[in-house]
């Protein structure tokens, strides 16, 4: 079967420039992806365009759903999905697990090491300012030992695939990682729509997240405990990924709290159950650390739960992620990864990292504000895509703004080269046909005392405005199931 | 020789309507060190609620207290005895070179270990045109420098109370020229680590039989870091080194690192507080 005969990619455009994840460098389908395309080429766009409309509005049936800031009434919104998986085999699948899992090792050592010795910092690999001027170094954990030895016990690595075909590491999210459920979710909702696909493809499964995340959570327990009790706290209904919380805390099989549900004595944390108090041993915290506990940190949190600091200091309960991981998350920290993990490991890394130039460099600031419309300018503190600007979309106007933005606040901003984010086909409703879209990849990866697990899939977000290359949910993206290949 | 204190710390507070939920952190305990050793504590609250002794994050001694029952008033009484003994600030050597002191002031690792205490913070950073209002003299040593600048700032600034309070910035101290022990304290401090030391705030009790500023509040002074000596204590707001009658409960970074009271209270409407401190000493 050719492309011509395929009714439903017979309109698609592919822009040879880009590098779309189906077709190799001769335009010819890839051989992981043949199958799939003949099966879905069988179908005519009409019942594709139905099967999709039912998988969709059985996300929003089913809560599925998350809220985004900033707008004048927040609204409840499906994440945009489409039936279309990515497929990535299992020799490619092989470097991102491997370092995914490099990369978290090394952050978890170098939490350590900055909230211990610091030898880093003084052997001159990174400098002082990476902790000193971070917002997100907590001092309160200088010295403490986390039960476990484990700081980021979840990390979430985005990786994109460049158009020299190799993968890179856009950040490492190591405060609270959201996006797994949709994982699970996009899986479950493709099994339902297209079953049969399954049949002619060996993926491996998805939904053995929860029960490998409880089983490494639970090697971090605090000392002396036999059978921990394991929570999820959410800051509440209202947070944009409550939904995950609960999800996460039904398949885990534990209990989903918010911080009235719990209460600190004597330096322990329990649970109020109807049968009285139930201590709590290990907390998967979706909070940040700045309402973790009203006593401690920020006092107008009525999200967190008094004395909790106290307890997790004295060891008698294990927090997930540790509070303070944030300054190993910092876009600024980042930049350094080859160094760190060099550092540390003693080994190349085995993901690329995009060229940073630091605006907290003379010289290297001449450079970004020389170079803007070729550039990505980055501030370091901000998550979820918010403040990225894009050189080559920036009107004149628009990039004197921002050199003033980071002439005033140098250390606030790091620059990338614009990277050319893979393409994937995806489907759009308004032309009701297949188009090339950007994607990336946001893998999850579980640390644990000695023991370490990669979701082998991970989320999948397409850009879906025509040649946007910001991903994240609350900027319009959407998201794929993605399979990883068993060989 | 050693003497023994008794201290006294009481608050009150009103509140209009009932409050259902409370939670109070207090702050107030004389840290244990090698001059300061206790003899009692006893804490002791208006609804008999049990007092939970436990840490903060910097690993300071707290009491913390939640209430099990609704209120519209609560007081708070703490008596604690310890024993002082004698400290005579001037008990060092200065040994080193000055150049040498110096030179490792000036060191990575010395940065890297004192980080935290030379750090600028919300209440130790210093308005950009008086980034320079106090200079080291680097022919003298820096003990010899530390002295002057208490002596500066014990100058520069008049003991007023009421003029400012917990939320007030160097900015303001340093062009209206009064303030309290705590913003005595922080410029003190500001100025130390501008010139390379770290410094630290301290919050305590003082001794006033003495005749020294410091209110019947809590009072602050500061802790200075001089190479091949140790941390040292200035009181700026009484142009003293820190001695026997400065009893010390906590240190930080500033006053938000040592705020005595954190409270976290779910009620409506007004509420007023009051604090007393007494320190009495008894010739051993």
């Amino acid at each position: 079967m050719g492309k011509i005969e395929n009714r439903i990619f017979s309109s698609y455009e592919r822009n040879p420039i880009l590098y779309d994840e189906i077709y190799d460098k001769n335009g010819d389908i890839k051989n992981v992806y043949q199958k799939l395309f003949d099966l879905y080429g069988g179908h005519s766009i009409r019942d594709y365009v139905k099967l999709n409309t039912k998988a969709k509005s059985s996300f929003f049936n089913q809560g599925i759903t998350f809220q985004v800031y900033d707008e004048k009434e927040s609204q409840e919104k499906i994440f945009p999905f489409d039936l279309f998986p990515r497929i990535i085999d299992q020799d490619e699948w092989d470097v991102i697990e491997r370092g995914a899992i490099q990369r978290s090792k090394a952050l978890n050592l170098f939490l350590w090491d900055v909230y211990h010795d610091k030898k880093i910092i003084k052997d001159g690999v990174v400098p002082m300012e990476l902790i000193s001027s971070s917002a997100n170094y907590l001092d309160q954990m200088i010295g403490i030992d986390p039960p476990g030895g484990i700081y980021n016990h979840i990390s979430g690595t985005d990786v994109i695939k460049h158009n020299d075909g190799k993968y890179y590491v856009l950040e490492d999210n190591i405060r609270c990682p959201s996006g797994v459920s949709y994982v699970i979710c996009n899986r479950t909702a493709l099994k339902r729509a297209l079953f049969g696909v399954f049949n002619h493809y060996r993926t491996y499964s998805v939904t053995n997240y929860a029960e490998n995340l409880l089983d490494l959570l639970e090697t971090t327990k605090p000392k002396g405990v036999d059978t921990p009790n394991c929570v999820v706290i959410t800051p509440g209904m209202y947070n944009s990924a409550f939904y995950e919380h609960s999800y996460l805390a039904k398949t885990m099989g534990v209990e989903l709290v918010e911080g009235r549900d719990l209460f600190v004595e004597n330096d322990f944390v329990y649970m109020k159950t109807i049968g009285g108090p139930l201590k709590v041993d290990i907390i998967y915290r979706r909070i940040d650390d700045a309402f973790i506990d009203p006593l401690e940190f920020r006092p107008d949190s009525a999200l967190g739960v008094p004395g909790l600091f106290a307890a997790y200091k004295k060891g008698n309960v294990t927090l997930a992620n540790a509070p303070g991981t944030g300054v190993a998350d910092d876009k600024a920290v980042y930049t350094y990864m080859p160094q760190i993990i060099k550092y540390y490991l003693d080994e190349e890394p085995i993901l690329n990292n995009v060229h940073t130039y630091h605006c907290s460099r003379p010289d290297e600031l001449k450079y970004v504000l020389e170079h803007i419309p070729e550039l990505v300018i980055k501030p370091v503190d901000e998550a979820g895509g918010y403040g990225i600007s894009i050189g080559n979309r920036l009107t004149k106007e628009e990039i004197e703004t921002i050199k003033k933005q980071v002439k005033e606040n140098p250390r606030k901003y790091v620059a990338q080269p614009i990277m050319s984010l893979s393409v994937h086909p995806t489907y759009i409703d308004d032309s009701e046909s297949f188009e090339q879209r950007h994607v990336d990849l946001r893998t999850f990866t579980v640390l644990g005392k000695d023991k370490e697990f990669v979701l082998k899939g991970g989320l999948t977000r397409v850009a879906l405005k025509k040649g946007n290359l910001i991903v994240n949910s609350s900027q319009g993206g959407g998201s794929k199931d993605t399979w990883v290949l068993k060989e | 020789m050693s003497s023994e204190y008794s201290i006294t710390y009481k608050a009150e507070n009103h509140y209009e309507n009932w409050v259902h939920d409370a939670h109070w952190q207090f702050l107030i305990i004389p840290e244990q060190n090698n001059t300061q050793e206790f003899v009692s504590v006893d804490f002791k609250n208006s609804l008999g609620a049990i007092n939970e002794y436990s840490i903060n994050g910097y690993g300071f001694r707290t009491i913390r207290i939640q209430p099990r029952k609704k209120f519209k008033e609560i007081s708070f009484e703490a008596n604690f005895r310890l024993l002082k003994k004698e400290v005579n600030p001037f008990d060092f050597e200065l040994g080193e070179e000055i150049v040498k002191s110096y030179q490792k002031i000036q060191e990575l690792d010395f940065k890297v270990d004192f980080e935290p205490f030379l750090r600028k913070t919300h209440y130790t950073t210093l308005p950009e045109k008086d980034s320079t209002i106090f200079q080291f003299d680097t022919e003298k040593s820096i003990f010899e420098n530390l002295k002057a600048l208490n002596h500066w700032t014990f100058i520069h600034i008049y003991f007023k109370t009421g003029v400012t309070d917990v939320h007030t910035t160097l900015h303001e101290i340093i062009d209206n020229r009064h303030g309290v022990c705590q913003d005595f304290s922080h410029l003190f401090c500001a100025l130390a680590r501008q010139n390379g030391i770290p410094a630290r705030y301290v919050s305590g009790y003082l001794h006033q039989g003495n005749g020294y500023f410091g209110d019947s509040q809590m009072h602050a002074w500061a802790e200075a870091y001089v190479p091949n000596i140790g941390w040292v204590g200035f009181d700026p707001t009484n142009d003293l080194l820190a001695n026997t009658d400065h009893i010390k409960v906590a240190h930080g970074k500033d006053y938000a690192d040592c705020s005595p009271l954190r409270g976290v209270v779910y009620s409506k409407g007004k509420n007023t507080t009051s604090h007393a401190v007494q320190v009495l000493q008894q010739q051993q």
